[in-house]
């Protein structure tokens, strides 16, 4: 008795459809992701290839495993058709195997299914996690701006920037150019979540859509620029955010702070003359400060660069490598800096990022900021009900 | 994960309020002073006038430095020692009284008899404008009242309620230290504490004069408290009379072979611990004896019947 026989005939499903346990399903899908191993067997030593990675329909990506694959023909960006696909559920989400009784085939990119705005559900930003996909999102394109990257030997274009809706803000790239422009209102088909430095990220391929919709109700980008500083410990249970605001005081500096040299190739900081990656290298001055910035109810560190680091010190890199030429010792800069920084009170914002040892904030901006002491004496006089003044 | 503690804005007054506190375990742990008005503080920031600095100990050079740092509430003690030695080279270069801003760790020395020392080792030290202190007077004005305010509404609320709170962006813990505050100090008298902001309030409105009454103080006079009157406890059993028996029974045979006429406390409690009396048991028995006035302590481990 063939499996043929008695199997019903499969049925073409969606990967956001696919429900484990199934024994024989349909699916069109693009490889995104693949790997090729071999697995030995027990019983007989024996090595069997295998082929595993990820299948995307623009509706989910799902694992697959493919057992016996072919040598050559699947790559990144293969569309397949797989006829009679087992669906097992690992950890919760549904995976794909490729056995001796599922026909596969190259199928081509009309044979995807047909992504219209309306069958995808409507999300908010606030609301997506890592590796989604699927949706769509009405958003407001807060800023952008293009960027030239090299992906291996490739020189490509990445346009970057800021969205928002009401629910918060999430940051995006985009490998396609959509003419995105700064203050847009557009609806985003076919993107995915990705995540870059443990944030996720909504990312666009030539797979995506975008078209401009009326503004509606989503914020202005002001809005999101000129948010009010939020509580550090907030954007601490936030996990950070692509734009985030938070105002305190310097209460330190964390190393490395002040001068330091970097690879002339990578920009990563040189110590002693050798870049981790490349070695001996003639490191190239550079001025940052790693602030710790505290507001009573937690901290972070701002990560100034030297633009910014030379704007809060007044004192710029030509100053300090003079300075460090009458006193050889890059400790006392580190000193000085840190004299005229503790105490400061500044807003910062920027994206924040939240690892180990709590929340770093690569800053766009940085402002120091004045209070006004009558302001706060009435408002404090009030809150004690007295007359205080 | 170990999140860097954030500096609590304080008055010198609350930090004077503090008696209690919370020791971690193992290695590295992280202490925390726990004061009634809902901080649980590892570190502090704070502004006022500082004094010039006095050398703690015999060092020479001294390698430990005592200076006050005086707001419109209180004062309390700012040191630092060889281990901060940017703070260090602060405060002995100090000659004059200066508006400073300090940031630092919180240390609660509690004595034998119970009365509790606040200091605050500094981290950081600054020379500021009137205004920046007046600034700072400001945020630790306003967070101070946040923190009382928190406290009412925990007093009147369940604790399965709190996770509400944090919606609003109440930090997570700033409530934990608020149930802290009500549960460790019962009955302290907060209304009181909130009038004594008024004189802050009118520093930052730009008030003159001597900053604190307690500028008025010599300097190096440490501002001690002794923990609130305990609630009248039941009166003893008769199990802890006979231990009471038992030990100053010990105390008389151990000052009868005594050079100088005192039984040594370490001897005392170790005969103690023999007759089955150990540990915070014996400590008891010695406070309450000498809470009723039958034994003192005239020297350090040195007891007699008074």
């Amino acid at each position: 008795m063939s499996p043929s026989e008695t199997a019903p005939p499969p049925v073409e499903v969606r990967l956001r459809d696919l429900t484990p346990p199934a024994d024989s399903v349909e699916v069109v899908a693009r490889v995104v992701a693949l790997e090729r191993r071999e697995v030995t067997r027990r019983s007989d030593g024996s090595r069997r290839p295998l082929l595993s990675g990820l299948l995307s329909d623009g509706t989910a990506s799902v694992r697959f495993t493919w057992w016996d694959p072919p040598r050559e023909g699947v790559e990144r960006g293969t569309v397949l058709r797989a006829v009679g696909a087992e669906v097992r559920a690992f950890r919760g989400r549904p995976e794909l195997t490729f056995g001796w009784r599922t026909r596969i085939a190259p199928a081509s990119e009309a044979e995807l299914p047909r992504l219209t705005g309306e069958e995808l559900p409507v999300r908010k930003l606030r609301a997506l996690s890592a590796n989604e996909e699927g949706f769509r999102v009405e958003v407001r394109v807060v800023r952008v701006t293009a960027r030239t990257v090299s992906v291996g030997e490739e020189r490509r274009v990445v346009h970057e920037g800021l969205l928002a809706d009401r629910s918060g803000a999430l940051a995006f790239s985009s490998w396609s150019d959509f003419g995105l422009a700064d203050g847009e209102t557009v609806r985003v088909l076919g993107g995915y979540v990705g995540t870059f430095r443990g944030q996720p990220r909504l990312v666009l391929d030539e797979r995506a859509s975008v078209t401009r919709i009326p503004a509606g109700d989503l914020p202005p980008p002001a809005e999101i620029l000129r948010a009010a500083p939020q509580a550090i410990a907030s954007i601490e249970d936030d996990g950070g955010g692509p734009s985030v605001t938070a105002e305190g005081i310097v209460v330190g500096l964390l190393p490395p702070s002040g001068l330091v040299y970097r690879c002339p190739t990578c920009r990563r900081s040189v110590t002693g003359g050798i870049c981790r990656v490349h070695g001996q290298v003639d490191g190239q001055a550079d001025l940052r400060a790693r602030i710790v910035l505290d507001d009573g109810t937690g901290a972070l560190t701002v990560n100034a660069g030297r633009a910014e680091t030379e704007a809060l010190w007044g004192v710029s890199l030509a100053e300090a490598r003079a300075r460090l030429r009458e006193l050889p010792d890059p400790s006392v800069l580190e000193e000085q800096l840190l004299e005229t920084l503790l105490g400061r009170r500044l807003r910062v914002r920027g994206a924040g990022r939240k690892d180990d040892f709590g929340i770093t904030l690569d800053p766009e901006t940085i402002e120091p900021v004045d209070i006004d002491l009558d302001a706060a004496a009435n408002e404090l006089s009030a809150r004690l009900g007295t007359g205080a003044r | 994960m170990t999140l860097r503690e954030p500096a609590w804005r304080v008055t010198a007054r609350e930090l004077e309020s503090s008696l209690e506190e919370e020791r971690g375990t193992g290695d590295r742990a992280t202490g925390y002073v726990l004061s009634p008005f809902g901080a649980r503080m590892n570190r502090v920031i704070l502004a006022g006038e500082l004094t010039p600095a006095e050398p703690v100990g015999r060092d020479d050079p001294p390698t430990f430095w005592r200076a006050r740092l005086m707001d419109p509430t209180g004062a309390v003690a700012v040191t630092a020692g060889a281990f901060q030695p940017r703070a260090m080279a602060q405060l002995r270069a100090a000659r004059e009284r200066r508006l400073a801003i300090v940031v630092g760790k919180v240390h609660l020395f509690r004595g034998r008899d119970g009365v509790a020392y606040v200091s605050v080792r500094a981290e950081g030290i600054r020379s500021v404008a009137e205004a920046d202190e007046r600034a700072l007077l400001a945020d630790v004005v306003r967070q101070t009242l946040d923190r009382l305010d928190l406290i009412e509404r925990l007093e009147h609320q369940p604790p399965e309620a709190d996770d509400a709170l944090r919606t609003p962006g109440v930090p997570g813990a700033w409530i934990r230290a608020g149930r802290e505050a009500l549960h460790r100090y019962p009955s302290v008298d907060r209304a009181a504490f909130r009038r004594e902001l008024v004189a802050a309030v009118r520093r930052v409105a730009g008030a003159t004069g001597p900053i604190s009454a307690a500028a008025e103080e010599a300097s190096g006079v440490r501002v001690t408290r002794a923990p609130p009157p305990a609630a009248p406890s039941a009166p003893p059993t008769a199990a802890e009379r006979a231990e009471e028996a038992v030990f100053l029974t010990l105390l008389d045979e151990v000052a009868d072979v005594s050079i100088d006429g005192y039984a040594d406390l370490k001897e005392v409690l170790s005969r103690l611990e023999s007759q089955g009396v150990v540990g915070t048991r014996a400590e008891s028995v010695l406070n309450r004896l000498e809470e009723e006035g039958a034994v003192e302590e005239p020297i350090v481990g040195k007891l007699r019947r008074a």
